[in-house]
């Protein structure tokens, strides 16, 4: 019962989340922005609520869909970050957004 | 009461869902497309798990950890090509 209850906040709280990084993908102006309304739709948004659902098929004893919920969440958690990371740095170099001072140039232009 | 909270939950995911999606086709480059063609295939894993949970249907939950990994493989092979150069933006 407690377990359902934790994972039906957090729930609650992912979907909350999760409605408000979408909102941010058309609210923001460009890619690098997006970018950051994704990553709090998708760890906010869908990592706490595969844990949600993990800890509700705990407490129903339906314990495939809790290790494969709970195998999601953190594969999610590691893959996520490499895919933002991934995106950033093909936006980069194929020139998608015009910035002021290219950081990530290095002492290539010095 | 925990059914009718999943049911309303599945909705609410459903819509965010529907929003990421909208993105996908209005898209301005195709990597707005990438990252919310990636939000969406989370939300369907999502969906399928409390979907699974619903029926209490182990079969229904071994599609959701591939949609997670797909998501992963495109970003990756998606920021490779654009590197190389062999797709344009």
């Amino acid at each position: 019962m407690i377990l359902s209850l934790i994972g039906t906040l957090l729930l609650i709280v992912g979907a909350v989340c999760d409605i408000f990084g979408a909102i941010g993908m058309h609210r923001f102006g460009n890619f690098y922005l997006r970018l950051h309304a994704a990553t709090v739709g998708t760890v906010g948004g869908k990592f706490y609520p595969l844990i949600g659902v993990g800890l509700i098929a705990l407490d129903r004893g339906l314990l495939p869909i809790a290790g494969v919920a709970f195998l999601s969440a953190f594969t999610l958690l590691i893959t996520t970050s490499v895919g933002s990371h991934a995106l950033a740095y093909a936006a980069e170099r194929a020139g998608v957004v015009k910035i002021e001072h290219d950081e990530l140039g290095g002492d290539e232009d010095d | 009461m925990f059914e009718n909270t999943i049911l309303l939950l599945m909705v609410l995911y459903g819509v965010a869902g529907v929003i990421y999606f909208i993105r996908v086709l209005l898209g301005p480059t195709v990597l707005d497309s990438i990252l919310a063609g990636d939000c969406v295939s989370l939300d369907v894993a999502l969906i399928a798990l409390l979907i699974a949970v619903y029926y209490e249907n182990n079969l229904l939950a071994g599609g959701a950890f591939f949609l997670v990994l797909w998501a992963f493989v495109l970003d990756i092979f998606a920021s490779k090509y654009l590197v190389k150069g062999e797709v344009g933006v």
